[in-house]
């Protein structure tokens, strides 16, 4: 019983999905619409066991003695500090909550995501090497797309521009859409191996 | 050559334009022009959903695409509807929101209104589509909807002209997915540069009917704009960053030749 309540349940939401999908009728709309404030409300619970988890983890973390447990009562003070302030002084702009996220967690993040260019630059000049015929061209064309999508490449030669477009228009779509169709493909027939309960690793089984 | 020596070479590559100006040339592509055309045929009046859809990572690249698509709107006289599907979106998409209407003198409520954010997407652009009021009955700022003018227009996705997702993700095919899909609006995606790649068979197919990507996106849209801003100074900064990795990789390549012959 345990385990055939969820797979009924999930059987039964999934086929009422596929079914308002394509069939109108204004007792589907009104169910639809209440079943789309149920997916809110249980996402907005599993926030809540997510934030508890972490801060559990990192209350046990940061009683250990290891030289990481300073991280943990970082993560913890940052936490309950913005949890505070947030509700304290409210989220508004002025608001200590406000300055904290535009000055600190706004460039935190932007010069984590920036140091980027400089492992890409270390990388490309140790890893891109053209030790074989493939990868002469995926060299070339990927410094055809480098050159071609900023204006210095129009400034070589009109060329480039024009290649780099091509490629990205047609080569580089052609794979992209084969990889899309693949995923539609396979998000369908999982999608219908968990409606009829063949699929239960979502239960941990 | 050392890793030191290549991250000083990268940093005086990106550094340099911004005191330096190269005054590079801007070629507009073919997508950030339907993109521009879309918003620019839109009658004065005509309400656009805008949804931030990014994090606070790639501001850098967010915030001239944000500018640009929003000076377009504002100057035509289009009312904006925004709002944000991640967390982090919120506070800066309210930031840029503000800027810019301050800059063009817009009021809020009457010209613009910034619903805030609600957790799980799907769920979120499902709901718009039932009703804006039921998903957000009050906007970020705590005005219950139905004070605003604005929001009074605006019941679900019939009212809506245009949704504009300004991503870092992929967001935008879940507007495609569950908003132009099943409510039959045009979308537009104005994107960072990696993700824009992932885009290109939804513009080709027509699901998106423009598509801005990245900073040579955003540099494109000012151009057409007539108004040079943080996209144009970025490009140049980029422009030397790319061949400076190019240059990195032909060096790279020589070395490992030389090294083949002699063995």
């Amino acid at each position: 019983m345990p385990l055939r309540l969820p797979l009924i349940l999930v059987s039964c939401f999934g086929l009422f999905m596929l079914l308002q999908f394509f069939w109108q009728a204004t007792f589907l709309d009104q169910a639809y619409g209440e079943v789309l404030d149920w997916v809110q409300i249980i996402y907005l619970f599993t926030l809540w066991v997510g934030a508890v988890h972490l801060i559990k983890l990192h209350l046990k973390k940061s009683q250990q003695k290891k030289k990481e447990a300073f991280y943990s009562w970082v993560t913890l003070a940052g936490i309950f500090s913005m949890l505070g302030f947030g509700l304290i002084g409210g989220k508004e702009q002025g608001s200590l909550f406000s300055w904290i996220f535009d000055n600190v967690q706004v460039p935190l993040q932007a010069t984590m995501f920036s140091l980027l260019a400089f492992f890409v630059a270390s990388a490309a000049y140790r890893g891109f090497r053209a030790r074989s015929r493939e990868a002469l061209v995926l060299l070339l064309v990927a410094g055809l797309v480098m050159l071609g999508r900023v204006p210095i490449g129009n400034l070589i030669s009109e060329w480039i521009p024009d290649l780099a477009n091509w490629i990205l228009n047609f080569p580089s779509m052609a794979a992209r859409r084969g990889i899309l169709i693949g995923i539609g493909l396979g998000s369908v027939a999982t999608a219908l191996r968990i409606i009829f309960g063949v699929e239960r690793t979502y239960l941990g089984r | 050559m050392n890793r030191q020596l290549i991250y000083i070479l990268i940093l005086a590559a990106i550094t340099v334009p911004l005191f330096l100006p190269l005054g590079l040339k801007h070629r507009v592509t073919p997508e950030v022009e339907r993109f521009y055309q879309t918003i620019d045929v839109l009658p004065a009046g005509s309400i656009v959903l805008v949804s931030f859809d990014f994090e606070a990572s790639t501001v850098a690249e967010t915030r001239p695409l944000a500018y640009a698509v929003l000076r377009h709107l504002f100057s035509n006289n289009v009312s904006v509807v925004s709002l944000s599907t991640l967390a982090e979106g919120t506070g800066l998409g309210y930031n840029f929101l503000s800027e810019i209407t301050e800059e063009l003198g817009k009021k809020y409520g009457e010209d613009y209104i910034f619903l805030g954010f609600r957790p799980q997407y799907q769920a979120t652009i499902l709901g718009l589509g039932e009703g804006f009021s039921k998903v957000f009955p009050k906007d970020y700022l705590g005005n219950e909807l139905s004070s605003l003018p604005l929001a009074e227009r605006v019941k679900n996705y019939d009212q809506i002209n245009l949704i504009i997702s300004i991503a870092d993700g992929d967001l935008p095919q879940y507007w495609v997915d569950y908003a132009q899909t099943r409510y039959k609006k045009p979308v537009l995606a104005a994107v960072t540069a990696v993700m824009a790649t992932s885009y290109y068979p939804y513009l080709a197919s027509g699901q998106f009917s423009g598509l801005v990507g990245g900073l040579k996106g955003a540099a494109e849209y000012e151009v057409l704009l007539g108004k040079p801003g943080l996209g144009f100074k970025g490009m140049e900064s980029q422009s030397l960053g790319h061949l400076m990795i190019i240059i990195l990789i032909i060096i790279g390549n020589l070395t490992f030749l030389s090294q083949k012959k002699r063995i």
